[in-house]
């Protein structure tokens, strides 16, 4: 089972409430953006409790499909999608309930006796390290490519999911050889086509990395048009319809 | 001998005081003698003149009011001269027995919980504490959702300020009785270099978990009885 990771300050108080309040009778709300480790604590609180989605839960207790009656506990994921969140709560009576929220549901907020709120990873610095180092050596295990972190750019937008899609992604392009472009590229064209996508609007595919490439290698248009070899205005016409500048 | 209403003032249920332009007390009933244990004489004498009519006369006023453990719904404030304002509190009463379900008791040590409600808290808060801590205190029985609820309340009011005492102890000499049986008292006291301001919801929260609350200018101390 993967574990959250408390390797700074905040993520190890954080760790030493979930096992505080692991064997208390009171429901606890983990808060946090996407990819922070909501999930995970849950697990690491109570790792035998089922996980459910709120909104299917929400759903199936509409629709009278879920018995509820069966669990003594649950850990409920992105309560924040439930639409009537006190009718919800209603059915839940006498269940231990560990959610996860993206932020505070304010008409709920007594029914939770531990509030943990999770910090996104840029503001844990030490945890961000660990996984960074974590994802790319698997990235590079995977893709078999000796790559340091600086050619890599790091998106944190979505905490842990995006960073990890970010290291895979970028290992994953800087391994690709000619033969795995032209692969990738003919399954990508082959889906194109079957939208009936015309040769003119494939040709962006081309032309937009190129055109992009060439300008981080060559700085200036007269360079670029020198290099490529395509004339100067032809070079423009093509700036301008891609970018909308020259 | 005092008439009959002088009589009826003095027994009222309702504390009395009838103040002397200065700000002293020149007469009050039993009612207000206790109440004086709690409050202070110039904060009533505050009350009454802020509260007393623009020309001699009579006004009542519907405010919520607590000192120590009695709530007041209303006063009634007159002056008939510029020597003298009385003042009237009404009390709130109400015939509920201090009863406590022991169904939702579950025994614990009660600094665990401070502790936990502490860390979750003020997770984000640079807060210090002077922890003052009774240790002899035995585990009790607590009703842990609703004591969690009202004590992470507590330490919410503290989040922006750096430092704070807290410090847990069993009352000497004083019990709280709770379905016919006598139980010890522990206070936790929060004490701050501020006055502390505490609002309806969390006079709410602290009576669902059978705590009292008490608030004085810069404190802030809950009751609970310990039940083992």
């Amino acid at each position: 089972m993967k574990k959250f990771l408390a390797c700074c300050e905040a993520s190890k108080k954080i760790l030493n409430i979930a096992h505080m309040s692991a064997n208390l009778p009171v429901n606890i709300l983990i808060i946090g953006q996407k990819g922070v480790g909501k999930t995970l604590l849950a697990q690491q609180i109570s790792p035998e409790t089922p996980i459910l989605d709120a909104k299917q839960l929400e759903n199936s207790i509409i629709n009278s499909t879920a018995n509820i009656k069966q669990y003594d506990e649950l850990v409920i994921t992105n309560l924040e999608a439930v639409l009537n969140k006190k009718e919800f709560f209603q059915n839940l009576i006498g269940i231990k309930i560990i959610a996860t929220s993206k932020y505070m549901p304010s008409e709920i907020a007594t029914q939770f006796a531990i509030k943990i709120d999770v910090p996104p990873l840029s503001e844990r610095k030490e945890d961000l390290d660990e996984l960074i180092s974590l994802y790319l050596k698997q990235a590079k295990e995977i893709y078999d490519i000796d790559i340091s972190i600086k050619d890599i750019d790091i998106d944190l937008s979505s905490n842990g999911v995006s960073l990890k899609k970010s290291i895979y992604k970028n290992t994953m392009l800087k391994s690709l050889n000619d033969e795995d472009m032209q692969e990738s590229l003919e399954y990508f064209l082959l889906q194109k086509l079957k939208n009936n996508k015309d040769y003119k609007e494939l040709l962006k595919i081309f032309e937009v990395p190129l055109l992009k490439a060439a300008k981080v290698q060559y700085k200036s248009q007269l360079q670029m048009a020198t290099n490529l070899k395509i004339n100067r205005i032809t070079l423009r016409k093509k700036l301008d319809q891609y970018f909308g500048t020259n | 001998m005092e008439n009959i209403y002088e009589q009826l003032i003095e027994y009222d249920l309702n504390p009395y005081f009838l103040f002397h332009s200065n700000g002293k007390i020149k007469s009050y009933n039993k009612e207000a003698e206790f109440l004086l244990n709690f409050v202070g004489v110039k904060e009533l004498f505050d009350l009454a003149v802020s509260n007393a009519t623009q020309d001699f006369g009579f006004s009542q006023k519907y405010i919520s009011l607590k000192y120590n453990k009695q709530s007041y719904y209303a006063i009634v404030v007159g002056y008939i001269n510029e020597e003298e304002i009385a003042l009237r509190l009404y009390k709130v009463v109400s015939n509920k027995m201090n009863t406590i379900n022991n169904n939702k008791l579950k025994m614990v040590n009660i600094f665990s919980l401070i502790d936990l409600s502490k860390t979750s808290t003020l997770l984000n808060s640079n807060l210090k504490i002077d922890e003052l801590y009774d240790v002899s205190i035995p585990e009790l029985k607590i009703n842990i959702n609703d004591f969690l609820l009202c004590l992470n309340d507590c330490f919410n009011l503290f989040v922006d300020d750096k430092k704070i005492t807290l410090q847990v102890h069993i009352k000497i000499g004083e019990y709280e009785i709770i379905n016919n049986t006598k139980y010890k008292i522990v206070a936790i006291e929060f004490k701050t270099n501020r006055d502390i301001k505490i609002d309806n919801s969390l006079d709410e929260k602290a009576a669902n978990a059978n705590i009292n609350i008490f608030t004085n200018k810069n404190k802030l101390r809950l009751e609970l009885p310990i039940i083992l």
